[in-house]
């Protein structure tokens, strides 16, 4: 019955993914031109500003057992709706700044009445997500085509470039922003109830019930902080292109998607970790980069991101069971 | 026909630490119905498992019809003739009554036999319900059927393989009176086919509608086989206990006459309707009866994790009519799970984490968890509650299912509560670690709180508790005290209750 308690050990292996990645980046700082440059590092992080974001608040909904495929939709649904906006009352008249302010209000409050009403039907109905973000990516894109016609719309003055492209001390204002959300994601799973009662309810919804954790709040939180970063990072991709275009950030959900299942948050709830997911948005963005100064060409990268994404469960899995055994 | 015989020889089953059958020997033969008695633990599914195949014995035999046999696997046994029907039923729900008697066997039709001739096999179906007179549509949906007509497609589907022996592995305990009835008629229908029925129950009151003969067993041995002209409650009773020792509580437990908890006239239908009594402060109050009386229910939806149709729950002054989890946790309650596995743990996770579910508000009341602040906590729970573990962050998976209960139990202390449910806290969990477990009830009811102790092992309530309420159908028919009853005398009130 009593099965011998193991005891803890460091095991090597657990850095499977980090010691790949710098064997990766080694590699590239040999062989590739141009890699190991300040400029290009803040490019890197930059480049994964936009998806990794998402991919943090993706953690905690994969964690707690759900999805959130909406995300790609979402990003040009804001961005449309904050051209939009901006386009129709700066036409009045209206001062550009409190208009565009006003503005990024709308989105934010759109995204977290989303959020909740996807964790709301999840729990009150048992509504998978999967369906629930499914049905949202399909009409925050048809939304986008709506608002705009399906032309970009191109209201923003020239200081809104600033959230895209902008540089504090060097370093791009999306970076600082990317790794901003990663401390404060990684200390809400690592130091908050929120981030325990998280995992408790991936790993079994009915024992945090019965453990007195509001589950249907918790499940309204969650799907609310991929529809805000969601938000965060549209308003930095419409900065980037200066326009509300219906088009952008298709498919990015599996990119994000990608990021933390190459990070080992399992699909199956219940474990994860912001770091891992961390590590992953770079991994992928470093493949590119990489690739691209290789003079490699461009959709091999589609061929990378396979190899990465069953490379990574594979080892993930393995290494679960063996614990086992 | 010849008459089928089944016969058992000197079975024995090991596992390191404890045997589960002990040299086991009896006979049965065909066109009977034999229940198999015995309380939980006894060995009853060990040896049933060692007929069906699903467990080797370490030693002795076993003949069908004077042959040996010898299994590797369930198919083993299976292809030699004997079938089980598990308690959890294995039909495909959106599959037709045909589909799944037939299953695998579908009659074909068409070049190479490649498409299914649906009217053949529909028909050959229903021929099988008629030979034992089953009336349930074969083209119905699984999923329309209720639990007992699901249970007699079991045996239909069982039946449909013309075996010699038939185990039926307690099929009526979810099932209502009037399912009960023509669930043994179709029971009887088998038996006239010449098989040997082996019907395992601990539910003393339906053997005589049943049972031919009946075959105790008792830790591990078997005791005897009566005809059942020959089974009264009484002489059933004395054959399962034989002299058992009921341990008693310490002397010191004192109960005040202080009311922490009444509950009146609570109802939830199919479950359990006007429910009343009162629970005081340092009482340990046990609940008795058999699977289905609606104890853990009850238990459930006082602590709001069912909902209550009708009546009401005082506390401390406070009176509620829909109770729900947070708020019952605010008034001191606190509840470890009937099932610990699926609903006490998160089994993934470490066993600090789950020290700590169930009161992450007051460890952590602003929301900052740092390990800081868990640490003591944990700590201090391993070390009361002598929880053995290597290392706090390991898996709470990898402990043993006593140590894993009395995480469930450290969880909830946590929250200092003054009234604690535990429902079939020693389920699965070896004789020492069941001391304990009684042990902190012990304690807990020392230190002034209020214990409610379900459990369907009788002689448990009788040395744990001051005063036990028996269940039945629902509602509370007797009340008494381990000093004014015996085992046997318990065990015949809630049978008859």
């Amino acid at each position: 019955m009593s099965a011998a308690p193991q005891t803890k050990r460091f095991d090597i292996s657990a850095l499977a993914l980090e010691i790949i990645l710098l064997v990766i980046i080694a590699f590239l700082c040999f062989y590739a031109r141009g890699f190991a440059t300040w400029d290009n590092f803040m490019n890197i992080l930059r480049n994964a500003s936009t998806t990794g974001i998402i991919a943090f608040g993706m953690t905690f909904v994969i964690i707690a057992g759900e999805i959130d495929l909406s995300v790609g939709s979402a990003i040009a649904f804001y961005g449309c709706m904050l051209a939009v906006i901006t386009d129709k009352l700066a036409a009045k008249g209206y001062p550009l700044l409190p208009v565009i302010l006003l503005a990024v209000a709308v989105c934010f409050i759109i995204a977290v009445l989303t959020g909740m009403f996807t964790g709301w039907v999840r729990h009150r109905f048992s509504v998978p997500t999967f369906i629930t973000t499914l049905a949202w990516m399909a009409a925050l894109r048809g939304g986008g085509y709506l608002l705009t016609n399906s032309f970009p719309v191109t209201p923003f003055p020239e200081w809104f470039n600033f959230f895209g492209s902008g540089y504090v001390f060097g370093i791009p204002f999306q970076a600082i922003i990317f790794l901003l959300l990663f401390g404060v994601t990684w200390f809400i799973s690592r130091f908050t109830t929120f981030g325990r009662s998280v995992y408790a309810i991936g790993g079994n919804a009915e024992s945090a019930r019965l453990s007195g954790i509001n589950v249907l709040q918790k499940r309204m939180i969650i799907m609310t902080l991929t529809s805000v970063f969601s938000v965060i990072s549209a308003i930095m991709v419409a900065s980037q292109i200066q326009a509300g275009n219906p088009t952008v950030g298709t498919s990015w959900e599996f990119t994000v998607i990608s990021a933390c299942v190459i990070g080992g948050v399992s699909l199956m709830g219940g474990k994860g970790r912001i770091w891992g997911t961390f590590v992953g948005v770079i991994f992928l963005e470093i493949i590119l980069n990489g690739m691209t100064l290789l003079n490699v060409d461009e959709y091999w990268q589609y061929v990378a991101r396979a190899v990465l994404i069953l490379g990574a469960v594979l080892i993930y899995q393995s290494q679960e069971i063996r614990q086992k055994d | 026909m010849n008459q089928v015989k089944l016969e058992v020889r000197n079975l024995t089953k090991t596992y390191p630490g404890t045997v589960a059958l002990s040299d086991f020997s009896a006979v049965m033969q065909g066109g009977n119905v034999y229940a198999l008695l015995g309380k939980n633990g006894s060995g009853k599914s060990t040896l049933v498992k060692c007929i069906s195949g699903a467990v080797i014995p370490t030693s002795g035999e076993m003949f069908l019809n004077e042959q040996k046999l010898q299994f590797r696997s369930p198919m083993d046994a299976f292809d030699a003739g004997i079938a089980i029907v598990y308690q959890e039923l294995s039909l495909v729900l959106d599959f037709t009554v045909a589909e799944n008697i037939l299953i695998g066997r579908y009659f074909k039709k068409g070049p190479g036999g490649s498409v299914i001739d649906w009217k053949r096999t529909n028909e050959k179906a229903a021929e099988i319900l008629a030979a034992l007179r089953i009336d349930i549509p074969v083209t119905a949906k699984v999923s329309s059927l209720s639990v007992g007509q699901r249970q007699m497609i079991e045996i239909a589907k069982a039946m449909s393989y013309n075996p010699s022996v038939l185990i039926l592995d307690e099929p009526t305990s979810a099932l209502a009176q009037h399912e009960i009835e023509s669930l043994f008629k179709v029971i009887h229908q088998s038996r006239e086919q010449g098989v040997i029925v082996i019907f395992i129950t601990h539910k003393l009151n339906e053997i005589r509608g049943v049972a031919d003969f009946v075959t105790v067993i008792r830790d591990s041995r078997f005791v005897g086989t009566i005809p059942i002209a020959e089974a009264n409650p009484k002489t059933l009773v004395d054959m399962m206990f034989g002299e058992t020792q009921i341990l008693s509580r310490p002397e010191n437990l004192s109960v005040s006459e202080e009311v922490v908890m009444e509950v009146k006239n609570l109802s939830r239908k199919h479950h359990f309707s006007n429910v009343s009594f009162k629970l005081r402060k340092g009482e340990i109050l046990g609940i008795a009866g058999m699977l289905g009386s609606g104890r853990s229910e009850l238990l459930r939806s006082i602590f709001g994790a069912d909902p209550v149709d009708s009546g009401t729950i005082s506390i401390k002054g406070t009176v509620i009519t829909q109770p729900h989890i947070p708020t019952m946790k605010r008034l001191g309650m606190a509840m470890t799970p009937e099932n610990r596995k699926d609903e006490g743990l998160v089994q993934m996770l470490s066993i600090k984490d789950n020290l700590c579910y169930a009161s992450l508000r007051a460890i952590a009341p602003l929301g900052f968890l740092t390990n800081r602040r868990q640490k003591p906590i944990v700590q201090r729970w391993i070390r009361e509650l002598q929880i053995k573990v290597a290392s706090a962050d390991l898996p709470v998976s990898s402990l043993s299912g006593g140590n894993q209960q009395k995480v469930v139990v450290g969880n909830w202390l946590n929250t200092e509560p003054s009234i604690i449910f535990f429902d079939e806290p020693s389920r699965g969990i070896d004789v020492q670690a069941k001391q304990q477990v009684f042990q902190i009830m012990w304690d807990l009811s020392r230190k002034g709180l209020s214990v409610i102790f379900v459990s369907t092992e009788l002689e448990e309530l009788l040395e744990v508790c001051h005063r036990i309420l028996i269940m039945d159908r629902g509602r509370i028919e007797k009340e008494t005290t381990p000093e004014r009853t015996t085992l046997d005398e318990l065990y015949a009130l809630c049978m008859e209750a």
